[in-house]
């Protein structure tokens, strides 16, 4: 992170300076006054922390790796998609920037270059979802598409303990109020069921015994998701003089 | 960090996943015409369920580990130390459940829960392979090419890999462990593909490019952009074919392509195939055996006018 704060830099050692005759001056010889940052709010890595492969947060060393390899920000070219950046917000506990992401950081394709690459082994995928789920559980960023299609997902594979494709596809598109036209869905549906790939509704494959295991693990799902909305105590203001 | 491997089966245990028994159906079958050609077998896990993705592990960290240690732990009641997934993302969320039981806290929630469900518990010991390596590792390029009968002669193959074939390598210990490929530089694809004759496609850079497809639904613009590149840089590079190893980038190729074709424009469109249907073809399939029309892609007809049938 650059350090804009003018008021950090000792103007008057950017003046003149001569060494042995030599003529040395210039930016390189900026001196930063000593600063103590004492107002870091660490909710937000308590938070990451306590999910999945969570704690690998501490180990970044914030070399941008992960920004490098990331296919959203470098192949699609989103250069705002920023996991270093997310990283570094985290710990710094600046949720007023990464409430700016909000839009960005879901969008998180799961590709898991960050993490094959990372030098310090930061499980960076997880850590950029534990960020999102952060900010969705105080109620700073809206359910996302991805959000909806997780659920949508997580409902259809509990129902039946594989997926049912088809009924996958219809269930989120009509949740996302998007209607594909019935002669396209006719079309596509009859050339799937001709060629075999269709197995949805009455001839959707299932997992025998799988009633005990869907109620123990829907239990679960709603036992976490209850418990992922903490309360949390207004904090705070974060006076943004952590950067 | 990475444990040590465990040994290895004769006849490994299989998990097809969710897709190969429904939309990736093409897969499945050509798959068994290549292993029965090859003489190898499998034993398909009976009753298995979806492994989750990448999906569930947002909505509760346990469930998404208990959902693919019920599958190894099935594998290891039939007395299996390996497991063959087909799909990319099988393979990831397997060998995540894997690195995930290692913690003791975890392990003990998730066999709570397995054993709650009715299903054995699992402490680890039942190592992930994808079927890419499973083939190259146990009949190599040399079987491969004695039992070639339809060689794809001119043919130019792009071989693309996907993004979780490998990675990562902390779950997958690819590059590390015997009977893994380079995670970078991933080359196994490439060589089964020559060996039947094709020309492959060299340095393909969207070899591992991600295909947009954990956001197929819910984030269209960047998964058809993704499915974009990847049949623009086969183009570029000349091939008149894609090769895929994962149900999950096949279907969202096809899926996106007449998007692809109406964004991006017509030259970019190739057709898709499983690398398990051209290894067939070449094998002495027909195209119908090898169910090459049944992609939306239609390989069939660029195969046809090539003098296939």
């Amino acid at each position: 992170m650059p350090i804009a704060e003018r008021s950090l830099v000792e103007v008057d050692r950017l003046e003149h300076l001569e060494l042995d005759g030599v003529d040395v001056s210039g930016d390189w010889n900026t001196f930063l006054k000593p600063r103590v940052v004492t107002d870091i709010d660490s909710r937000i890595v308590e938070w990451v922390k306590r999910q999945p492969f969570g704690e690998t947060i501490s180990q970044c060393w914030q070399c941008g790796t992960c920004t490098a390899s990331c296919c959203m920000h470098t192949d699609y070219g989103m250069p705002e998609f920023n996991p270093r950046r997310f990283i570094y917000l985290a710990q710094v506990g600046d949720e007023k920037e990464l409430r700016l992401h909000a839009e960005e950081i879901w969008r998180c394709i799961s590709c898991n270059k960050c993490v094959e690459r990372c030098p310090k082994g930061v499980k960076v995928e997880e850590v950029v979802h534990a960020i999102g789920s952060y900010l969705r559980a105080t109620g700073q960023a809206p359910e996302s598409p991805a959000d909806r299609f997780d659920r949508a997902f997580t409902d259809n594979l509990l129902r039946r303990g594989v997926l049912d494709e088809a009924a996958l596809f219809r269930a989120y598109e009509r949740g996302e109020g998007r209607t594909t036209p019935f002669r396209d869905l006719l079309r596509t549906g009859l050339r799937l069921f001709t060629s075999g790939r269709l197995r949805t509704g009455p001839l959707a494959n299932r997992t025998r015994g799988w009633r005990r295991m869907r109620s123990v693990l829907r239990a679960k799902l709603d036992a976490d998701e209850a418990g992922s909305t903490p309360a949390l105590p207004s904090k705070t203001p974060n006076t943004g003089g952590t950067r | 960090m990475i444990a040590a491997r465990a040994p290895i089966d004769a006849v490994p245990a299989y998990y097809p996943g969710c897709s190969l028994d429904g939309l990736g159906s093409p897969y499945e079958v050509s798959a068994r015409q290549v292993l029965a050609r090859l003489g190898l077998s499998v034993d398909r896990i009976v009753d298995f369920n979806c492994c989750g993705a990448t999906e569930v592990k947002s909505l509760s960290g346990d469930v998404a580990v208990a959902l693919p240690a019920r599958n190894l732990a099935l594998a290891q009641s039939m007395g299996r130390h390996q497991v063959v997934a087909a799909c990319n993302g099988c393979v990831y969320s397997l060998a995540r459940a894997n690195h995930a039981v290692n913690d003791r806290g975890t392990r003990q929630r998730v066999n709570e829960l397995l054993n709650r469900g009715g299903a054995p518990s699992y402490d680890g010991g039942v190592s992930v392979q994808h079927l890419l390596p499973f083939v190259y590792e146990r009949a190599g390029p040399d079987r491969v090419r004695a039992a070639v009968r339809h060689p794809l002669t001119g043919v130019t193959v792009a071989p693309y890999y996907g993004c979780l074939y490998t990675r990562p390598k902390s779950y997958t210990g690819a590059g590390k462990l015997p009977g893994t490929d380079n995670p970078e530089f991933p080359h196994f694809l490439d060589e089964l593909l020559a060996a039947c004759g094709a020309n492959v496609v060299r340095d393909f850079s969207a070899k591992t490019l991600c295909c947009g497809g954990g956001h197929a639904l819910s984030d269209l613009k960047v998964s058809v952009a993704f499915c974009a590149s990847i049949l623009d840089e086969a183009r570029r590079a000349g091939a008149d074919i894609v090769a895929t190893i994962c149900p999950l980038g096949q279907v969202n190729i096809e899926n996106h392509f007449e998007r692809v074709r109406d964004q991006y424009g017509e030259e970019l469109l190739r057709p898709v195939a499983y690398f398990t249907q051209l290894m067939s073809l070449a094998f002495g399939s027909t195209l119908r055996e090898a169910r090459l029309g049944n992609n939306f892609t239609r390989p069939d007809r660029f195969f046809r006018s090539r003098g296939y049938s």
